[in-house]
């Protein structure tokens, strides 16, 4: 006991002394740069340094936990809290020497401190979506989410912070992290410069993710691209994804990595959008003016995100400049596009309203004067509402219709959709995103405009959705929420404005509801994991009927559902998983998995690449959903010093549940509709390669696809495997776009695709004085290869850049060298005089075959401003 | 203007850059063992025509003539047709002369090549003709073109023979006369809907127009309505996937062995 009351008045004594005695000792300034080597290394290089002991149980402490520190001339206390951060230790002091032990659970996260908040762009107040924030001195960031939101939860300290954007001039800012703080970030566009920029030495933004398969595109990528009559298109942009087949030329049918082209959801804030085509496909709805951000995912897509097989790209309009008005605009051959956005009040909430109407009728004033209607428009508008620092609202809308009439019929069809979205930041590590969406498109048959005697077919939905953000750590956030969807299709029936009979083909209702989780986890600075589960309920509801069908497809049941009767029920699980690991700095290897669910089917044996007369069906009692289960392995690499990213991956894709249809399948007005079905599956597999440069004078990309897509059907080709319409094994794309001086710009787009297969007859028989060909095995033969290069070139026309009122011309060659791609070949018709038609006289032998392309040479000129 | 020619019309206007050519097809033929039955029997009393051959390989051919086969034809589960290769070697086999009726069965078996071939149609009423349609051509005045409508409410087709032998229009080592066949399904279908142009057929004044109206049963239907989709209804610009007509024969047969009833009117062009 005496012994004790000695050494506690030691202590007493001893203990300012020792405490003041280890203060110099821990603020002596060391250096220590080292990267990804053992915490048992790092340790001894301090210790060789400061001539410190270090004690710790290696049986406690993960002394293999690998740590990377840049620090010159930093106090040794600073390198003592990154090491023990880094590899969840703590230490203390103690006789001189330097105790590690395991940190107690929860002792570091207590002490973190949040910093959140917006970077957007400082001329516009545009949120930016995707930019990168980066500790320097950690060594750790984050990106912004789609509205601009970042979180990031540190150990107080004092941090220097980088903002960047491609496009934009770097940010750094200093933060003294003591307590929770948010801010928003303004980042500048950068000057047009002719000197190569300095690259980066930061590897971009999708390499660091923990996804793949993914490509973000911008408005001024798809600006800068030559376009077909100088219309600009989203959709049509993206020929130059890897994985990605466009149907022909005239069509926004596209297909991505061996699915069908209903796989593909294409959404505006949220909306979908099922008919993304103006003038049969010509043009695609969505023009890059209003649109702020596109990401496009082919692969395993986080869990939020869905409904598809094969792909989704989501599209983010512009919020509006909620600092100054502006009006932009752009006249081309085809179409005249006006647009306006300005603050309602400044910084504080702010409109956009972007419209295009074609001009086209006037082209056919002489030689079809018969024609009332021919046009198409766009009407896209959004409001934002910031409500305070944690509320935010917005509405946006977009409406969209084709009208080609005369007066005694035609067609037309209209896309409309509208969402209403509210961001809530809960805690600045809490951020929900409330959406409330709808969409409806109809296609409508016109055959007696004056008794409105039309076809009409008809999807719909509603969807309300919870969207959590739940940023962890920089090194891990999740995302979890749920979803409630309604739809209501119409397959296809007469209606007209007077007495109707009722529908020929069943009108379905069908519920969904979704629950969603994903967790992104950066584990080390090698290993990241993003994973993710999605759970679908999808429900038929009355009023409706059904068919029951035997085993040879006759009907031989009617079930009659009452409104509200819920009568099918499909519960799926969707898993997806990716795994990525930095092999050294600036390459990761990366591989994922993930299953896909679809319960909406685009009911159609067309091989046209025109928008048709279109039919939708939900899953139900005859039609099973569709699933897919995808792997892909890739590779990417950046090469910092030129600026330059290679990418590859390989995919292998199993879909189940795929449609096909009976020869001649009657679709139209058809109750039996899904007799007419069959199901099978493809198997699709394939390697994309990319070499991509983001900056510079000199940016775009250069890509080869070697992919393969197979289907087999029990009752089709003998049940023998076939390939399918998009399978066209090699595919080169190469999109360039050169900076020529400070005014002129110059850019070059390429493409070639080995050619569709089709079935082409292997014989001939007659009847009634037909010509009718026998086909062999399906899709036995291949169009000729399809290859195309456009140029473009664009002079600014004013001579200084600061003007507020800019404006440029552009000059496009679509298809320079005048390839004629073939879309059809056709063996049944006759000349007549210069062109070639089916004969009338069935004595007349003449027929040859005959192939049919759209485009020669399109050269095109358009015109566009901006006042800013 | 009807609701076709208005998207024709329609679909022409966007179409205006397309181009269609002629090309140089090589076919992957293939030696297809294949026997094609084209056959009808109407409700005329006559020998009808049943022709078997193999298919051609070459656009405007002609098919191989499946000479030897043996023919039956019954109506009902008894009553038996012979039926005769004529001329031998042709490949074309007639009935005796027998006249087909409303709501029999009838049934063809053929033995050829060690294989029994067999097919079963029943014919339906038809609806009668209604007033043929012509009109004068503006370009030129002598000329005629038959105008080609929807008739009935039942699908059928009705088939055209034009001859002007012997009026002063036909000239010398001319073909002085035309066949056209026009369908009406009573089909909703794209392809048919967005059907190609068709080359206009003009005749001259005083022209003879033999027209036969035929019914169409469901079997029938299903089989013209392939046919169409890969003849006349092919080329336009919503084309649907292209496949194999189907048949009423068993064993691998392709073609169509039907039974239809049949009006018929001859009308002068003048």
């Amino acid at each position: 006991m005496a012994f004790a009351k000695v050494a506690i008045v030691l202590l007493i004594v001893f203990l300012p002394i020792l405490s003041q005695a280890q203060q110099p000792i821990l603020e002596q300034t060391v250096a220590l740069n080292v990267s990804r080597v053992t915490l048992e290394e790092a340790i001894n290089q301090l210790s060789e340094q400061t001539g410190l002991s270090f004690s710790y149980n290696p049986g406690k402490v993960p002394v293999d936990k690998l740590v990377t520190i840049q620090a010159n001339q930093s106090p040794l206390r600073k390198v003592l809290e990154e090491l023990t951060r880094q590899s969840s230790t703590e230490f203390e002091f103690v006789e001189g020497q330097v105790i590690l032990r395991a940190a107690k659970k929860g002792t570091s996260k207590s002490s973190n401190y949040t910093f959140s908040g917006y970077v957007k762009d400082e001329a516009s107040g545009e949120a930016l979506i995707g930019a990168t924030v980066f500790v320097e001195d950690l060594k750790v960031g984050t990106v912004t989410n789609s509205y601009g939101y970042f979180s990031l939860t540190l150990p107080p300290g004092t941090y220097q912070l980088m903002f960047s954007f491609v496009g934009f001039a770097n940010v750094s800012e200093s933060l003294e992290l003591g307590v929770s703080s948010n801010r928003v970030i303004y980042l500048k566009e950068n000057s047009p410069l002719l000197q190569e920029i300095v690259v980066e030495a930061r590897s971009p933004t999708l390499l660091e993710e923990n996804l793949m398969s993914k490509a973000n595109l911008k408005p001024i990528d798809i600006e800068q691209k030559p376009a077909l009559f100088g219309e600009w298109d989203a959709v049509k942009s993206l020929e130059s994804q890897q994985g990605v087949k466009m149907h022909s030329d005239g069509s926004t049918y596209y297909y991505v990595r061996g699915g069908d082209r209903d796989q593909n959801l294409i959404m505006i804030d949220d909306a979908p959008i099922y008919n993304p085509s103006h003038l049969l496909g010509f043009f695609s709805t969505i023009i890059p003016d209003a649109v702020n951000d596109i990401d496009f995912y082919r692969g395993a897509m986080p869990a939020s995100l869905g409904g598809r097989l094969s792909s989704v790209m989501d599209v983010r309009t512009k919020r509006g400049n909620d600092k100054n008005l502006s009006i932009w605009g752009n006249v081309g051959l085809i179409s005249t596009k006006l647009g306006i956005e300005g603050p309602f009040k400044k910084n504080k909430s702010s409109y956009l309203v972007s419209g295009r109407l074609s001009r086209i009728k006037w082209i056919f004033k002489e030689s079809a004067p018969d024609i009332e209607k021919f046009r198409f428009s766009d009407l896209t508008g959004k409001a934002n509402f910031t409500l305070n620092d944690k509320n935010r609202l917005f509405l946006s809308f977009y409406t969209g219709s084709d009208s080609y009439l005369t007066s005694t019929g035609g067609i037309e069809w209209t896309n409309n959709a509208a969402t209403i979205g509210w961001n809530n930041v809960i805690s600045s590590r809490l951020f929900l995103n409330t959406t409330v969406a709808a969409s409806a498109y109809d296609y409508f048959l016109s055959v007696d405009p004056a008794t409105n005697t039309r076809w009409n077919s008809h999807i719909s939905n509603f969807n309300l959705k919870a969207n959590f953000s739940y940023f962890i750590d920089p090194q891990q956030d999740l995302s979890f929420g749920a979803s409630l969807n309604g739809y209501n299709f119409n397959p296809g029936n007469i209606a007209s404005d007077g007495t109707n009979a009722g529908p020929i083909t069943s009108v379905r209702n069908s519920g969904e509801a979704i629950l969603f989780a994903n967790h992104d986890v950066k584990i080390n600075q090698r290993w990241g994991v993003n994973y993710g589960l999605r759970l679908s309920s999808w429900t038929n509801q009355g009023e409706a009927f059904e068919f029951i069908f035997d085993d040879n497809r006759n009907a031989i049941d009617t079930l009659y559902f009452e409104q509200g009767d819920r009568y099918k029920n499909y519960v799926r699980l969707e898993p997806r998983f990716t795994v990525s690991h930095f092999l050294q700095k600036n390459t990761t290897l990366k591989a994922s998995y993930s299953r896909n669910v679809q319960n909406i089917h685009f009911i159609s044996n067309s091989i046209s690449p025109f928008t048709s007369l279109e039919v939708w069906l939900p899953s139900s009692i005859n039609i099973k959903p569709q699933l897919s289960d995808q792997v892909s392995l890739g590779y990417q690499q950046f090469f910092d010093k030129v600026g330059l990213t290679f990418e590859t991956e390989f995919y292998y894709k199993r879909m189940q549940n795929q449609i096909d249809y009976e020869p001649h399948a009657e679709t139209l007005l058809n109750p039996l509709i899904e007799s007419e079905m069959r199901f099978g599956e493809t198997t699709s597999y394939g390697l994309e390669t990319q070499l991509r440069k983001e900056n510079g004078r000199l940016k775009g990309s250069v890509g080869y696809t070697y992919s393969r897509a197979q289907r087999r059907f029990k009752e089709i080709n003998n049940g023998k495997a076939y390939n399918a319409f998009f399978d066209r094994p090699n595919q080169i794309n190469m999109t360039l776009n050169y900076d020529l001086t400070l005014r002129w710009s110059l850019s070059l787009n390429y493409i070639y695709y080995t050619g569709a297969p089709f079935s082409s007859p292997v014989s001939f028989y007659k009847v009634n004085g037909l010509e009718v060909p026998i086909y062999g095995e399906k899709n036995n033969d291949r169009l000729p290869d399809y290859h195309r290069l456009d140029v473009a070139a664009t002079l600014k026309l004013n001579k200084r850049t600061e003007n507020r009122f800019k404006h440029e011309l552009t000059v496009s060659l679509y298809n320079l060298y005048n390839r004629e791609n073939i879309i059809f070949e056709n063996y049944n018709k006759v000349q007549d005089g210069e062109e070639f038609k089916v004969k009338s006289n069935l004595l007349d032998n003449t027929q040859v075959p005959t192939q049919f392309y759209l485009f020669g040479l399109i050269p095109s000129l358009s015109y566009s401003f901006k006042w800013l | 203007m009807t609701v076709r020619s208005t998207i024709a019309l329609i679909i022409a206007a966007l179409l205006l850059m397309r181009c269609e050519e002629q090309f140089v097809a090589e076919l992957n033929v293939t030696d297809l063992d294949l026997i094609v039955v084209d056959g009808i029997l109407t409700n005329e009393n006559l020998n009808h025509r049943i022709k078997v051959t193999r298919p051609h390989t070459e656009l405007g051919g002609t098919g191989i003539p499946v000479s030897g086969a043996v023919l039956e034809i019954y109506e009902g589960d008894t009553k038996k047709f012979t039926v005769t290769e004529f001329p031998v070697g042709s490949g074309e086999y007639f009935t005796e002369q027998m006249r087909a009726v409303v709501g029999e069965v009838y049934t063809l078996r053929m033995f050829y090549g060690g294989k029994v071939f067999f097919a079963q149609n029943v014919s339906t009423p038809v609806e009668p003709l209604e007033t043929i349609q012509y009109s004068q051509s503006a370009a030129s005045p002598d000329l005629f073109r038959i105008e080609l409508n929807e008739s009935g409410r039942d699908p059928n087709f009705i088939s055209h023979i034009i001859s002007w032998q012997g009026t002063q229009s036909c000239q010398v080592n001319e073909a002085c006369g035309g066949v056209i066949v026009h369908y009406d399904l009573k089909t909703a279908d794209a392809n048919e809907l967005f059907k190609p142009d068709k080359k206009e057929f003009l005749i001259p004044a005083g022209a003879i127009v033999v027209r036969k109206k035929y019914s169409v049963n469901p079997s029938y239907r299903s089989f013209l309505r392939g046919v169409l989709s890969e003849t006349e209804w092919r080329g336009g610009v919503f084309d649907i996937q292209r496949d194999n007509a189907s048949s009423n024969l068993s064993a691998g047969a392709i073609g169509f062995f039907a039974v239809s009833t049949v009006v018929s009117d001859t009308t002068i062009i003048q």
